[in-house]
């Protein structure tokens, strides 16, 4: 992934993640990875377009999912529902956004398509010839991973 | 000795959402996100707006804002949603009436997409996460004119 | 007209009545239109109808030139854009301009392709169609059926069948890599294992292999077919400076000390005036538009920026485009932001650079130029076949295995005239590739 891309998507999922959980967020190591990647239970996913092409995709075990929701709505969620599942898609247009808008600042236009959220058990996302970066998240509700497949458009 | 307690209404201030004759401002709230619109709800009611409709995507919320004209004083619209757009949405409420009042919410800020809403007839722009005092403000400077 | 005219001299010399006989003879008419400001033709046979449209549904995930698809009259079809599918320059357009549309049919399948702009129907008669030569086009000769003149305009008749069938089909004599005169050829291969019948006592070639394993878990050098030549001379060299201590590499500085050396010049510094005429002199002469560069294992950049000066003083009429990769992020993050010292840089990039705030860096247009890309080699990529690749030092640092899927992705990228370069001590020495480097530039082209 062309290395002016990474930083926005890091320091955003930062400060997103921050400013609505409200906790400690901690950054773990930055890796690739081009295999099917299995999903930890709900993955939320916003796709790219414009000067690029690809997707952002948002993973994190169930529990995480329902904590992150219950602080984000102020209240304890404790069941899968449509609130959960519309405040992970949210979050995860939130994070996109904010990366979005840093890189349109650098000079690269992208766009956002709308999220779309995915849930179940032994879930895998294959992509086909597509190299993923990986950006592990730790928070006070549990890991996140944001894993981001770019690439240029011709 | 007079406490606070006796002059109950000396500091108090008039919530945002109350016109000076004390009815509520209507809001019709537009965005295809279950949490936003909670989110939304919540912030305003507790300042005494009253959320009178939600609607789900644009053509859901250019209809609404059609039949409840003019019982409607503030719309806010969310840019992306399916079917029909928050800009495009935004365009059609405005050849409807040109005075109505609508607020853009996006995630995406600072972009062509916000002098497109405002050149369309926005009054104003939120970005998200939604700050309570941001949104507030915004609203405030809104229906004030 | 003898047999030994060729047909474009058979052309000329024709007589005005035979020409005059010929071109009334139409039997082959073909939509002409613009691409990357050349004239190009498809048979009419083909061509279903013409169309303007903008609104094309995008697509997520599809290749790049799929614009997308279309709703014409009830039929969803793909649109493709033959600009990028052939990596011709696109003039940007706003948003909504209509784009100007072939709806093409090949056997039952029909799809759109978008053209810079569509010209008229042109008459021509089939024996005026010369064969293609890659001389005159852009695009992979194995997709142009024929060229052909009319009313003084020259025409590229595109086959689209071959462009839009299936890629099961192999490349039938692509152009070969020539060297410039002025480069210097081996005249034999001197990158060429110097012979196995070396009389060397069953254990002293088990010392070498425990040296070989010590280089690996050490530092992740690899010794095969790649660098078993320098591998050799070094090992021979090692036991005369350890003779009488123990040969074997206990730890990283042992390692680090019998790969002295092996490093190709320059190495995480930018290139001297020398190295850079060297490479210069084995890069072919072309006028091509574009000039596409892959360099895995750029490391810190700066043999990519090195790179990128060779190139704009060898092509400065072509659009270089440099992809540079590195699986090291903390090493590639500082590329693009590289600031250097006046003093520091060699004489031939001064005219490149500008001054910043913090000091020297390359101009716009050298910037522009490389794209940067945090990339693990051994994942696929979706660059486009490239003129060139500069890999030095790095595949010698990869497992066995993945030294031969590298070398195989850099015979899928390459195009049949481009060129290979690897560290001064490496040789992709398989039947695959063929020497043609000389001195410190261990270069190969497409066998």
């Amino acid at each position: 992934m062309r290395v002016e891309y990474i930083n926005p998507f890091v320091e955003s999922a930062f400060n997103v993640l921050k400013e609505v959980l409200q906790g400690e967020v901690k950054r773990g190591e930055l890796y690739l990875k081009s295999t099917s990647i299995p999903v930890m239970g709900v993955a939320a996913i916003v796709g790219l377009a414009g000067d690029v092409e690809g997707r952002v995709l948002f993973d994190m075990d169930k529990p995480t999912a329902l904590r992150v929701a219950s602080v984000m709505n102020g209240e304890e969620l404790k069941t899968m529902d449509e609130l959960v599942k519309a405040t992970i898609t949210e979050l995860a247009n939130m994070i996109t956004a904010q990366a979005v808008t840093k890189l349109h600042e650098l000079g690269f236009k992208f766009d956002l398509t709308p999220p779309a959220i995915f849930t179940g058990e032994n879930m895998e996302v294959s992509d086909q010839d597509v190299e993923a970066l990986i950006v592990p998240m730790e928070t006070a509700q549990g890991k996140l991973e944001i894993n981001v497949a770019i690439r240029e458009r011709g | 000795m007079k406490t606070k307690e006796d002059f109950p209404e000396i500091n108090a201030r008039r919530p945002d959402g109350l016109k000076p004759e004390g009815t509520p401002y209507r809001v019709l709230i537009v965005d295809d996100s279950m949490f936003v619109a909670k989110q939304l709800n919540q912030i305003l009611s507790s300042e005494g707006y009253q959320v009178v409709a939600t609607a789900g995507d644009g053509l859901e919320g250019y209809e609404k804002y059609k039949e409840l004209f003019p019982n409607v004083d503030v719309v806010t619209m969310d840019i992306t949603m399916p079917k029909m757009d928050g800009l495009t949405a935004l365009q059609k409420i405005m050849e409807f009436d040109k005075n109505a009042k609508v607020i853009m919410i996006s995630a995406l800020g600072k972009q062509d997409l916000v002098k497109q809403a405002l050149v369309a007839g926005a009054k104003n722009y939120i970005v998200k996460p939604l700050d309570r005092k941001k949104v507030l403000e915004r609203f405030l400077s809104v229906v004030a004119k | 007209m003898t047999s030994q005219t060729s047909p474009m001299d058979a052309m000329i010399l024709e007589r005005p009545e035979e020409r005059k006989e010929r071109a009334d003879k139409v039997d082959f008419k073909m939509v002409t239109f613009s691409l990357g400001g050349k004239e190009y033709g498809i048979d009419i046979m083909n061509v279903k109808e013409i169309a303007r449209a903008n609104r094309f549904t995008y697509v997520p995930n599809s290749a790049p030139f799929v614009r997308g698809v279309y709703n014409l009259r009830g039929d969803i079809i793909s649109i493709i854009d033959l600009r990028i599918m052939f990596h011709l320059p696109v003039e940007k357009r706003e948003e909504d301009a209509l784009e100007s549309l072939l709806i093409l049919r090949v056997e039952d399948h029909v799809f759109g392709v978008i053209v810079d702009s569509i010209d008229k129907v042109v008459g021509v008669s089939r024996t005026s169609i010369q064969p293609p030569h890659p001389i005159f086009g852009d695009i992979n000769v194995k997709y142009i059926q024929g060229i052909v003149e009319n009313a003084g305009k020259l025409y590229i008749i595109l086959d689209i069948a071959k462009i839009f069938s299936p890629k099961a089909e192999k490349e039938e004599h692509p152009s070969r890599y020539e060297p410039p005169s002025g480069a210097s050829i081996p005249t034999e291969i001197s990158a060429a294992r110097t012979g196995t019948a070396r009389p060397a006592a069953a254990d002293a070639e088990m010392t070498a292999g425990f040296v070989k394993e010590g280089l690996f878990s050490f530092r992740h050098f690899a010794v095969t077919s790649v660098n078993e030549t320098w591998f050799r001379a070094r090992y021979k060299e090692w036991e005369r400076l350890r003779a009488g201590t123990d040969l074997q590499l206990h730890e990283e500085a042992d390692a680090d000390a019998f790969l002295e050396g092996f490093l190709s010049p320059y190495s995480g510094t930018l290139w001297g005036a020398d190295y850079m005429d060297a490479v210069a002199s084995f890069l072919p002469d072309s006028d091509l538009r574009s000039f596409n560069v892959w360099n895995p294992g750029c490391g810190k950049g700066y043999e990519t920026w090195s790179l990128a000066c060779t190139l704009r003083r060898k092509y400065p009429q072509s659009r270089v485009k440099i992809w540079a990769n590195d699986s090291d992020l903390l090493a590639i993050s500082m590329a693009p932001n590289m600031v250097f010292d006046a003093s520091a840089v060699p004489e031939p990039y001064r005219a490149f650079l500008v001054k910043g705030m913090n000091g020297w860096t390359f101009d716009q247009a050298v910037r522009d130029s490389i794209f940067f890309e945090f990339h693990d080699v051994l994942n696929s990529n979706s660059l486009p076949p490239v003129d060139l690749i500069v890999c030095r030092d790095m595949i010698s640092f990869l497992a066995p295995e993945e030294q031969k899927r590298v070398l195989a992705d850099f015979q899928d990228k390459l195009k049949g005239t481009g060129l290979l370069i690897l560290g001064t001590h490496e040789t992709a020495a398989t039947g695959a590739w063929r020497p043609v480097g000389s001195g410190a530039v261990s270069a190969f082209a497409k066998a």
